[in-house]
């Protein structure tokens, strides 16, 4: 047993440049083999393995919200009581879980074979309410469905999952055909034509595929919006070092999934992306960051990656899949270089950027999923083709995740700068009165129903609109919620993920949130409504990382466009 | 064409060596900060050190900027105040910031920006608690008064590379943890005490200070610890005659502030009554008290009769291995100049 963890804890070693990085996947590999427990002796061995502290694995272990230094039960029952879960009735679903098993969240059934727990976004908003148990998901589900899935479990059994929503796909690029059992293999893929960009590529110049994806102008689909070709100039010239791609795969943002939809179901796109743009980088070795949640995905992905490697496709190039430990911080590109160094994924102070000084002080670029899937299209069809694709200074197809009080809930490939209301009406439509709409993920303003309307959904048009277009995570919001209770849930996320690093985002985070809490409960007085708005107002740039602003400026659209809703709720 | 930067409207020339922070301190200019700390240079991430600069729409964190030429920084403007008020509230309201009991009542970075902002009590309080830890030796560690500057972390994990002291969880929950999470009695500390000497507020203190003395009470004195060769330089917190602590002095060589445990706490042996004070010559199989000069004399005539009778060999010098160099070069020259004898050797060699 011991030799046998040596040897896995040694090929894990290898895969990375650099001890330290394996720091998490031993701690993953050691946690699961022990009954998901990282005890005291776990943390010894990891020590061990890398050559560290026990305090720097105990640190990294308590960072990371899927390390379990306590005993959990056989089966770990994760709610995602976050704010798409909410609009969902996750509550609920809690609430029957407390009850059918006796215990209150965060508690042990006596038997061991239960723990329950409340937790933050998952990203499934499209398919909630959802459980994560151990580290599987279980997608939209219901009072009864719970109820069997309990029984279930109960008896040794898992039952299927249900992962189904809606799926439009107006532009055919990022998305492919899920029905098709076979989709996710390499002889599907090049059925299609995959591959083919790549070979292109390949006969090209770097120089040349730079310029080709500068031309077609991609704009970061992160969040950002930053052009991707432009990024990529940045790095320096004539520099010996090595470069490193990193994709972002985190999808830690609320309200977002629209990358686990090209890597679950279509990832030899992603592949083949992540192989033209370290070709043209010279990147020799690449790395996958995909959340810690979507383990089974980077299951696929792994897969999908062995299968072109023996296919050819990857002489050029490393790709090794990083696992996340369940932490939205490591979205933000410095905080996901510390990660993979094997550290705590605080964000580091910027300058000096990524591109001079990123992962092991090399240069690095960090782009996202769906940035580096429409680089095949790119190099395949050219600049101009993109460009054919949306609006002017907003090309290219975006993938739309819709949640909250739609009827169809589900995914939306559509050209960049389609109408709102078009993406709605595929969704089936609002459920009941729309009170507003966030439509970049949780970290934008939301805009009231009349502010949502005639919005096109590109980058000029929401930051026109004083909103943001993010990740493209719409999550509609009728006239059965609370805005401060919206408020609330919003902030208790951010609170959770924030790395504690700077005092405004650490100590601001926790104080709106008292005062929430405050005003929802019925405890809250007038002033605080000032104060949390007199928070917001300093807390919006203050910070270290991007992260304060993130709840700094949805908080503070929230209760300046929804007063009243906070006023009826301190009058009484 | 020299470079130069405007604080305040006052001119400065720059050297690209010197952050913003450092230049406005050498020049009597105030701004407040709390991670920061010279020795380990900027962290920013407390940002209560921010300030405007003309052209760059978010403050800026003036102890990680450094400074290009022609740049035009206000330190004191509205929006910095208002700023650096909520950061310093912020920290008031979260923990027990009760400066009466406090130990660095007088002599805390916290309480110094508080003043300096004119803040009074917190505008809004935080119930939320953690126990003391008292079960070092030397050391207490109150989590009610530590702001998360990471100062500690960084002294214990790069300064004396004792790799104890992390941070442990995130968010408002992110506290400072020895090895996994252990009391510090428990863990692998070696009570140097360079986190407690890195601590900005109340948080790391001196367990045999407690109640000892105000920082206005106390003298200071500047010494040399008498422990060992290296020759640390030591600054002594004296109220009246008594040692209320001890600090290594920083930017001095050769320890630079550092201080191991026994230099650091293990001072009580000089109040110790069974300490000699004066030499001592054994009369009729008891010791007497005598005056050094009876004392050199009779080593000094003994020495004379054994070489008179037996030749310089057979005297053999030991000397203590915690002795400086010179102590020791003396020693050797007494051995092989003044008495003759190649027979000299250290303590530290059997
Ligand atoms: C707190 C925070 C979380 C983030 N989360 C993600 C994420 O989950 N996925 C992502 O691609 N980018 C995320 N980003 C943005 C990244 O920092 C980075 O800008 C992006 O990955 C760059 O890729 P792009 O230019 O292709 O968009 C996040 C940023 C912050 C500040
Ligand atoms: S803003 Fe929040 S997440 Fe970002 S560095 Fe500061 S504490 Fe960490
Ligand atoms: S740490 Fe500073 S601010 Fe806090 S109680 Fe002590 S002296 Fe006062
Ligand atoms: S006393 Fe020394 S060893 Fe102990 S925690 Fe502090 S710095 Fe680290
Ligand atoms: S104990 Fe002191 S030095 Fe350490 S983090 Fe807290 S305030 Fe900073
Ligand atoms: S002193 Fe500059 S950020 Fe703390």
């Amino acid at each position: 047993m011991d030799k046998q963890n040596d040897t896995m804890i040694k090929t894990i070693i290898d895969r990375y440049p650099k001890k330290d990085s394996a720091v998490m996947p031993v701690m993953q590999y050691l946690q699961k083999k022990n009954n998901n427990r990282l005890d005291d002796r776990a943390v010894e061995t990891a020590a061990k393995a890398i050559g560290c502290s026990k305090g720097k694995i105990y640190g990294i272990a308590t960072y990371y919200t899927m390390f379990n230094t306590q005993p959990v039960g056989k089966y770990h029952l994760q709610v995602d009581t976050c704010v798409p879960g909410f609009l969902q009735g996750a509550d609920e679903i809690l609430a029957h879980l407390e009850k059918k098993l006796g215990i209150k969240t965060g508690e042990t059934t006596k038997d061991g074979m239960f723990t329950l727990s409340a937790v933050q976004d998952l990203g499934s908003c499209a398919t909630g309410p959802v459980i994560q148990v151990n580290d599987r998901y279980f997608e939209n589900m219901t009072v009864k469905k719970t109820d069997v899935l309990i029984d279930a479990l109960k008896s040794g059994k898992e039952p299927e999952n249900d992962p189904s929503m809606t799926v439009v796909s107006k532009c055919n690029i990022l998305l492919n055909d899920r029905t098709k059992k076979d989709c996710r293999t390499l002889a599907f893929y090049k059925g299609n034509g995959g591959y083919q960009s790549l070979k292109k590529a390949l006969s090209m110049k770097p120089d040349e595929i730079v310029a080709e994806v500068k031309e077609a102008g991609i704009r970061g689909r992160g969040g950002a919006g930053f052009p991707a070709g432009t990024k990529w100039t940045f790095l320096p010239k004539n520099d010996s070092r090595p470069v490193y791609l990193i994709c972002n795969a985190d999808e830690g943002e609320p309200g977002t999934f629209k990358d686990r939809q090209i890597m679950e179901f279509n990832p030899h796109l992603l592949v083949e992306g992540i192989a033209i743009s370290s070709f043209a980088l010279n990147a020799k070795k690449s790395f996958i960051y995909i959340r810690g949640e979507f383990d089974w995905i980077a299951d696929i992905l792994e897969a999908a990656i062995e299968e072109a490697k023996k296919d050819g496709q990857l002489n050029h190039v490393d790709i090794v899949v990083h696992r996340g430990g369940g932490s939205y911080v490591c979205g933000d590109e410095t905080a996901q270089i510390e990660s993979l160094e094997g550290k705590r994924g605080n964000p580091r102070v910027k300058p000096p950027f990524p591109a001079n000084f990123g992962l092991y002080g090399c240069p690095t670029v960090v782009n996202n999923v769906e940035t580096l899937s429409c680089v095949p299209y790119v190099i395949q069809n050219g600049a101009a083709a993109f460009q054919k694709i949306g609006v002017t200074n907003n090309f290219g197809p975006k993938i739309f995740g819709v949640s909250g009080h739609v009827n169809k809930p589900g995914i939306f490939e559509y050209p960049m700068g389609t109408p709102l209301k078009e993406i709605l009406e595929a969704a089936g439509g609002v459920k009941g009165k729309m009170k507003g709409v966030i439509v970049g993920g949780l970290s934008v303003a939301i805009l009231t129903a009349k502010e949502a309307e005639g919005l096109n959904m590109d980058y000029d048009s929401c930051n026109k609109a004083g909103t943001a277009l993010g990740s493209g995570g719409i999550m509609v919001v009728n006239d059965t919620v609370s805005i401060p209770e919206l408020a609330l849930r919003t902030i208790e996320f951010y609170h959770h993920e924030s790395c504690g690093q700077c005092v405004p985002c650490r100590e601001g985070s926790l104080v709106i949130e008292h005062k929430l809490r405050d005003i929802v409960e019925g405890r809250g007085k007038m002033e605080d409504i000032d104060l949390i708005l007199h928070l917001t107002k300093n807390i919006k740039g203050l910070t270290l990382c991007p992260t304060g602003e993130a709840f700094a400026v949805p908080i503070q659209a929230m209760v300046s466009k929804f007063r009243p809703e906070f006023e009826a709720l301190v009058k009484k | 064409m020299d470079k130069k930067i405007f604080i305040d409207g006052r001119e400065f020339a720059i050297d690209g060596t010197k952050t913003v922070l450092e230049i406005a301190r050498e020049n009597g200019i105030y701004i407040p900060s709390l991670c920061y700390l010279k020795k380990l240079g900027p962290a920013s991430m407390c940002r209560v050190c921010v300030v405007e600069v003309d052209g760059i729409r978010n403050l800026q964190t003036s102890c990680s900027l450094m400074p290009t030429d022609g740049m035009k920084i206000t330190t004191g403007s509205p929006r910095v105040i208002e700023a650096r008020k909520m950061v310093v509230n912020l920290l008031l309201a979260n923990g027990n910031h009760n400066c009466l009991i406090c130990e660095r009542n007088g002599d805390c970075e916290l309480q110094e920006a508080a003043y300096n902002l004119g803040i009074d009590i917190p505008a809004f309080v935080v119930p939320e608690r953690e126990e003391k830890d008292e079960s070092a030796a030397f050391i207490i560690r109150d989590g009610n008064k530590c702001i998360q500057c990471g100062r500690c972390v960084e002294a214990c994990n790069r300064m004396v590379v004792n790799e104890v002291l992390e941070m442990g969880n995130r968010g408002g929950h992110t506290h400072v943890i020895c090895d996994n999470d252990l009391p510090m009695g428990a863990s692998s500390c070696v009570q140097c005490g360079e986190c407690v000497q890195a601590c900005p507020v109340g948080a790391l203190y001196e367990k045999k200070g407690v109640g000892k003395g105000r920082p206005w009470e106390i003298r200071k004195v500047r010494t040399t610890c008498p422990y060992c060769g290296v020759g640390c330089q030591q600054e002594l917190h004296l109220k009246g005659d008594q040692i209320v602590r001890i600090k290594g002095v920083e930017g001095a060589q050769p320890n630079d502030g550092h201080l191991c445990v026994k230099g650091r706490y293990g001072y009580d042996f000089i109040y110790s009554k069974e300490r000699l004070t004066t030499p001592l010559i054994k009369k009729n199989g008891k010791f007497e008290e005598a005056s050094w000069d009876e004392a050199l004399d009779l080593v000094a005539n003994k020495f004379k009769q054994i070489i008179k009778e037996s030749g310089p060999d057979a005297i053999a010098g030991v000397s203590c291995a915690r002795s400086i160099n010179e102590d020791s070069f003396y020693m050797q020259k007494l051995f092989r100049a003044a008495i003759g004898t190649n027979n000299i050797d250290h303590c530290a060699r059997t």
